[in-house]
């Protein structure tokens, strides 16, 4: 008997599968849709401190045989609706709620709304431009000072664990890591989606309707497994305080799952996957995952944990 | 500076929309995975616009023949215009995808044609509306479940209102060719007004009886489709049997505004009869992604739009008026 079950900071799950943010998650009817599945966890589609309104379509392609581009423009309801929401709802599975804003104040507002409502864990996206003039051309998560300055106000204005979610559009993903967790993040998740552009040259435009867009599903894996890597290395030789990870990027398998805490995940996050299976993804993934364990004689998670890890010990 | 504009309507008046249309449905072909579907929105230029009534025209493209013979009723295309009615790309005036179902499907011998009915109900549809021949029309799928297909002896009851007509004349259109005489198909279209009144020729041409409602009484009954439906309804002679295989079976399908297919539903639910409805919600990815379109604990995208009946009227979202 194989035992899947983690525990992390505010995540008591009986799996390490989670619902990744973005993907459903936006209001109580398809959050409890996901928490009927085989997912040990949820997360929020992302809320900011107003409703936001989708782009315009296309707004989520498969450009090629699992290369999926989309760009949604952070649509949600806003954090008062959310808030009211949560307050009313009780879900199955533990709910790490999503958050974003444009600087440290409203991340801070943000979190706190929601907190109050009976959040219990955040996860913070930091994929999104700087609301300050000047510097909307990068995101906050592409400058380790704005990252410990709103982790560091979401940190000081609540009391729950928070993962703080880094984008893989960095030279040195470490520094990000190392930001978010001197500035108080209990936990990071890893990564985003990487960005992206397509083009249809019969109509000689951008195939999304954002233009710009952001890749995922299988084709970002061994990009996430290598930031992954390169942040549990930099963990083990203590030049980031050790602390849990949320992998995501391109799981479909349970043999991805394994390949993601073999490099260091305490978790993972599922989200493209339900593309082509929708929450049916979970259960599957979860078979695959629990026979690959008894096959290969591992009885639970924390003896798989980081196994990948060893071999390139010594390797910056 | 600006991106040009590439709207075939605005390069060389030279362009061969035909071979292009051809070439363009090779194209389609190409990206169609092992379900037939294509998971990127592929441009394919407009052969015609077709006249249909006031604010409501058909947009006719060639597709691959393959995609027109496998399309079953009440799945959707995601229908894109890359550019404003001008051509133009102003940033400002995007359009966004929207999901469309099928109106009508020509097949020769070598080539198909897919033809979806737009009513112009706001800046987006109103743009389709607008478009012609040669301009960009991409699509993206087909997504969606489908009504269910009759046998022989069994008898369709299509409700629609409005520009919900279009998956109904598909219904009608696949089950007569499939079953010829063997299946009795009765239809009733409501609308507003004359004006807006079409898809009665190609409905007559499919349907054994065919009963028009509008609202105002200028073309058939004075009223809703709801108005004839007791009617038929209790003269309805497999009613009561409506599982025996011996006579076949009844179903209604419907398509229109929620507050009518709510009051069809309870109608077929009432007399024991089955009965599927083609929603219409909100509907921007298509994928599972967004879970925006929720009806229920169900995604119209994926587990529609074509629904249970009996289900819907248990839910307590479903009936309600909704933007497009």
């Amino acid at each position: 008997m194989v035992d899947l079950s983690v525990s992390a900071p505010g995540l008591d799950m009986s799996n390490p599968l989670m619902l990744a943010s973005g993907i459903q998650g936006a209001n109580a009817a398809s959050l409890h849709r996901v928490a009927a599945s085989g997912a040990g966890g949820l997360v929020s589609k992302s809320i900011g401190p107003l409703p936001r309104e989708m782009y315009p379509g296309p707004v989520c392609v498969e450009a090629a045989t699992n290369v999926v581009l989309n760009a949604m423009g952070l649509p949600n309801p806003g954090v008062d609706v959310f808030a009211e929401m949560i307050e009313s709802e009780t879900f199955s599975k533990p709910l790490l709620v999503s958050i974003f804003g444009g600087n440290s104040e409203e991340f801070a507002a943000v979190a706190g709304r929601l907190v109050d409502a009976g959040a219990k864990s955040l996860e913070l996206n930091l994929s999104c431009p700087h609301a300050k003039p000047g510097s909307r051309a990068l995101i906050i998560g592409q400058q380790p000072e704005l990252i410990e300055e709103v982790v560091g106000a979401v940190a000081d204005a609540v009391n729950v664990p928070l993962y703080a979610k880094l984008t893989p559009n960095t030279t040195t993903i470490t520094d990000e890591a190392g930001a978010a967790v001197s500035a108080g993040a209990s936990g990071l998740s890893l990564i985003n989606t990487v960005s992206a552009l397509e083009v249809d040259p019969y109509v000689g435009r951008p195939i999304i309707g954002n233009l710009m867009c952001g890749l995922s599903g299988p084709a970002v894996r061994p990009i996430a497994q290598r930031k992954l890597a390169e942040v549990s290395l930099a963990m083990r030789r203590d030049e980031i305080n050790t602390v849990p990870i949320l992998g995501m990027g391109g799981i479909t398998s349970g043999l991805d799952v394994a390949r993601f805490i073999m490099l260091g995940a305490t978790a993972v996050q599922v989200g493209t996957a339900l593309v082509d299976k929708d929450v049916a993804a979970f259960e599957e993934i979860l078979t695959e995952l629990e026979s690959m364990m008894t096959e290969t004689g591992y009885a639970n998670l924390a003896q798989m944990r980081g196994a990948a890890l060893d071999a390139m010990e010594g390797i910056n | 500076m600006s991106l040009p504009r590439a709207s075939p309507r605005h390069l060389e008046r030279r362009l061969d929309i035909d071979a292009l249309a051809i070439s363009c449905a090779d194209r389609l072909e190409s990206y169609l995975d092992e379900e037939g579907k294509s998971l990127i929105p592929v441009p394919l230029p407009l052969l015609s616009v077709e006249h249909e009534a006031e604010g409501v025209v058909t947009l006719w493209v060639d597709v691959p023949r393959s995609m027109a013979i496998s399309y079953t009723p009440g799945q959707y295309y995601m229908c894109w215009n890359p550019y404003d009615a001008e051509g133009g790309m102003k940033r400002r005036d995007y359009n966004s995808e929207k999901p469309y179902s099928v109106g009508d499907i020509k097949v020769d011998i070598d080539r198909a044609k897919m033809g979806f009915t737009v009513k112009d109900l706001g800046r987006q549809s109103g743009e389709l509306t607008r478009m012609a021949r040669g301009d960009w029309l991409a699509l993206r799928g087909p997504f969606g479940t489908t009504f269910p297909t009759p046998t022989a002896g069994d008898r369709l009851l299509l409700i629609s209102g409005g520009i919900g007509s279009t998956p109904m004349h598909m219904a009608a259109k696949d089950a007569r060719n499939r079953l010829g005489e063997e299946v009795e198909i009765i239809a009733v279209m409501g609308f507003k007004n004359a004006g807006e009144a079409h898809y009665i020729e190609r409905m007559e041409q499919v349907c054994d009886q065919l009963f028009i409602t509008t609202d105002d009484g200028s073309l058939g009954t004075e009223g809703f489709p709801t108005a004839v439906l007791p009617e038929l309804l209790a003269t309805d002679p497999m009613a009561i049997a409506s599982n025996s295989t011996e006579s076949g079976t009844t179903r209604l399908y419907t398509c229109g505004p929620e507050p009518m297919m709510k009051v069809v539903l309870q109608m077929a639910a009432d007399a024991g009869i089955e009965s599927y409805a083609a929603m219409e919600r909100y509907l921007p990815c298509s994928m599972a992604v967004c879970g925006l379109c929720m009806v229920g604990d169900r995604l119209t995208c994926v587990e529609g739009p074509v629904m249970d009946g009996e289900w819907l009227l248990k839910q307590d979202d479903f009936g309600a008026a909704h933007a497009h």
